[in-house]
């Protein structure tokens, strides 16, 4: 689909990134608009505009995350302020629905769209909301999206950062990165399941890993053992829970440590490993379940992190996705795993704006097409 | 490591370097090689490999070379996190002159463990796994595979303790982790010291012996051609004639990745703790069940799609980009995030999502290692594996799916 006007791309400007779980929108709002421009705006363009950016939540699932909105960005020319938006891929039926309902085809705009879901629901897009999807592979802008976003810098803060002392809650700090020189860096994407990319430059980049033990086993398996009902409540739960309940350690095998090969008594030996005696089942607490199950993926996919970076020869490794969101506990845990078992040879790192990227990618498809 | 104090002159104090294939089938033996007489496996103090890799097998032993062979009983034992799997060796070539002298206990342990196959409650031979008519050692005889559930092993003690086992002055060779955990039980409760040995040599010696001693029957190593083809698949049997590099892939309460590279030259290279016993965990939570028999019975009949997210449910068909076909799970029950489908979902779907998580999982790290280890073929042991002819198929085919044919999928009858 090509643009009509090779010089501008007509507003909206959005970047949408529709996966698994959650569907992630990135909105640039113009702070620049002339009086002209305003003059000759189109009703429903200044409707969603104001829509966008006087509400914090959308609906009953949709939420901006207004601490991670980026001020004054220069994009395209035009300056800004970007928005983070997100909301369940179960409720895109409404988004689209909200679109018809705002005429939103009618501002003749392309909608730039990643993720499984730009190509699973294409269909719905164009039958009731009239909109042609651009669509755009998830890891290309998940790649860009990255890179990008380190520029600008988070409003003074540093994008990227690692944690010092990750399991110490007295001296654990949160330490800024740069990331100036980024390649070769892998990137470990934890959304619904889990793909890894080693990147090498700019454009290039490859897949070479992925589980599908990612953030919606955390959350599918916790809904099952605890009842819980959200993300947020089962980080609740997990929390205030005690994992070695559920697991099996090292020193519950060999009565200490496995010093042959260097296995501390308190490693786990056999995550749940605890729970095939029915005496533990029914001693054990929703909370200790919750946390066992962030444990056992958090720590696989520090396993699997650690050893495509031995693989691949790199040894930086960043993690994003929504598993991350609000989810200290988890980086810390893959903080820590990566430097224990590579002896600090492999560093962990994380950025501020976590599960966002790919809808960032999305959003300077849109731009670059002029 | 020291030869255990067998017939093995020429070896001395030290490691035999041809591991491999001393012990033979009478008739079989090799001409020429001084040897043959049941010469011991593998040399190191004590573990005489047993097919059965998750049985490690250690040799009864004096620690110094160069005695003459161990009194009976012969065992050994492997004190696993689930499970403790135990050998015996029954000797059938018994002099009338060594039955008079034999002491009573000895003979009673003798028909105990061989006239039953199941004890006390949770002890069980595996008789489809009795190796007849071996020559260890010089003797010949059959080798029994006995398990039971570590948690029982207190009353194994006392059983050794009423048997007045501890008189027999015999070491006994143990090892797993529980042959620290409870070494000073076995002190205490049953006067028995327990020579400890570690569970991955134990392991290493087990396999490269097992494959030596191809006794009538099936070929000890196997792998399946169509795995996934209920009709065409079919069980082959595999030389492992000359099995270095070789990974090798124990699944038991937790998975253990070895890269052996020669006898006496293997490192752990991972591990995860993601294995059987999760499985039997997070089964028994999810579906009530308390056995693993009852678990794989459940997943034999459920339908891990309703549960798992797939490719094609995010994508609305195949990812084609990356070449990641929709029927891929995406998510391992990633579609449990979801309120109805939690509650239209059976047990047995729920357990068949935990084999399949498990097993693929594995799958994944162990191919990881072997493209980090440059070795194509995997031999995958342990008790997960036993009557669980779903995750071997699953790894079989997605070793082979995944590498696009490099990597192999090997089994071994005796982890079963």
């Amino acid at each position: 689909m090509k643009l009509k006007d090779a010089k501008k791309t007509s507003f909206p400007w959005f970047g949408m990134d529709i996966g698994g779980t959650l569907v992630k929108l990135v909105y640039f709002e113009p702070v620049d608009v002339t009086a002209e421009e305003e003059q000759e705006e189109v009703e429903c363009l200044k409707s969603i505009r104001k829509y966008l950016t006087s509400n914090v939540a959308y609906g009953s699932t949709g939420i901006r995350d207004t601490h991670l909105e980026l001020k004054g960005l220069t994009v395209h020319g035009r300056r800004g302020n970007l928005h983070f938006i997100r909301f369940p891929t179960h409720d895109l039926p409404t988004f689209i629905q909200m679109g018809r309902d705002k005429n939103f085809s009618t501002l003749h705009t392309v909608l730039c769209a990643t993720g499984g879901g730009a190509y699973k629901f294409e269909e719905e897009f164009r039958t009731i909301g009239n909109l042609q999807l651009h669509k755009l592979d998830e890891l290309d802008c998940l790649v860009k999206g990255l890179l990008y976003i380190d520029s600008p810098s988070f409003n003074g803060q540093a994008e990227c950062y690692y944690f010092e002392n990750a399991l110490d809650p007295e001296r654990c700090r949160k330490m800024p990165y740069n990331l100036q020189d980024p390649y070769p860096l892998l990137v470990v994407n934890i959304g619904s399941g889990v793909s890894i990319l080693a990147v090498y430059s700019k454009d290039n980049y490859k897949r070479v890993a992925g589980t599908s033990l990612g953030g919606g086993t955390f959350l599918g398996l916790c809904g099952l053992l605890t009842g819980c009902e959200s993300f947020d409540e089962a980080l609740e739960l997990a929390s205030k829970g005690d994992s070695t309940h559920a697991d099996k350690l090292v020193r519950d095998i060999y009565g200490g440590d496995y010093e042959r090969f260097d296995l501390p008594g308190w490693a786990v030996a056999s995550s749940f490993g605890n729970m095939i005696y029915k005496e533990k089942r029914e001693a054990v607490t929703k909370e200790d379940l919750a946390r066992a199950t962030l444990v056992t993926i958090t720590n696989n996919i520090g396993w699997i992190a650690k050893m495509s970076a031995v693989n691949e020869k790199i040894n930086r490794v960043v993690f994003v996705g929504n598993f991350l969101r609000v989810n200290t506990l988890s980086m810390k845990l893959l903080a820590y795993a990566l430097d224990y078992w590579s002896q600090s040879q492999t560093k962990a790192l994380f950025l501020e704006h976590e599960g966002y990227f790919g809808a960032v990618g999305a959003l300077l498809g849109l731009l670059n097409f002029t | 490591m020291e030869l255990n104090g067998c017939h093995c002159e020429d070896e001395g104090g030290t490691e035999a370097d041809d591991g491999e294939t001393r012990q033979q089938t009478p008739g079989k033996g090799r001409a020429g090689d001084p040897r043959i007489d049941g010469g011991i496996e593998g040399g190191a103090a004590g573990p005489m490999e047993q097919g059965e890799p998750s049985e490690r097998r250690a040799r009864h032993t004096a620690d110094s070379p160069r005695k003459s062979r161990p009194p009976f009983p012969w065992f050994g034992m492997d004190i696993g996190g689930t499970l403790v799997k135990l050998v015996y060796f029954e000797p059938k070539d018994i002099t009338a002159e060594e039955e008079q002298e034999e002491v009573e206990n000895l003979k009673s342990i003798r028909k105990y463990l061989t006239s039953n196959v199941a004890y006390g409650s949770t002890g069980i031979r595996d008789v489809h796994l009795e190796l007849k008519d071996l020559t260890l050692c010089g003797r010949t005889g059959n080798l029994h595979f006995i398990r039971f559930p570590t948690q029982d092993l207190p009353a194994f003690l006392q059983m050794g303790r009423d048997k007045h086992f501890s008189s027999l002055h015999t070491a006994l060779c143990a090892t797993g982790g529980g042959a620290y955990k409870f070494e000073a039980d076995f002190r205490m409760m049953a006067d028995l010291q327990l020579l400890k040995l570690d569970e991955l040599d134990c392991l290493i010696r087990g396999v490269l012996y097992i494959d030596s001693v191809n006794s009538s029957g099936p070929s000890e190593c196997y792998y399946f051609e169509n795995p996934t083809d209920p009709v065409h698949c079919i069980v082959k049997p595999y030389r492992l004639e000359n099995p270095y590099p070789l990974l090798l892939v124990n699944i038991g309460s937790g998975v253990s990745i070895l890269a052996v590279h020669s006898k006496d030259n293997f490192k752990r290279v991972t591990g995860t703790s993601l294995g059987g016993g999760t499985f039997l965990g997070l089964c028994c939570l999810l579906t009530g069940c308390s056995t693993f028999e009852e678990a794989l019975e459940m997943a034999s009949r459920g339908e891990s799609t309703r549960v798992d997210k797939l490719v094609r449910d995010i994508y609305g068909g195949d990812y084609e980009r990356f070449g990641l076909p929709g029927w891929i799970v995406a998510s391992s029950f990633g579609n449990m995030m979801c309120k109805e489908k939690r509650e239209s979902v059976s047990k047995e779907d729920l357990a068949r999502a935990t084999l399949v998580t498990i097993t693929n999982n594995i799958g994944s790290i162990t191919r990881m290692c072997a493209l980090n280890e440059n070795i194509e073929r995997v031999v995958f042991v342990g008790n997960f594996l036993r009557v669980n002819t779903l995750s071997m198929k699953l790894l079989a085919y997605s070793m082979e799916y995944w590498s696009a044919g490099r990597l192999k999928a090997l089994f071994l009858q005796h982890e079963v």
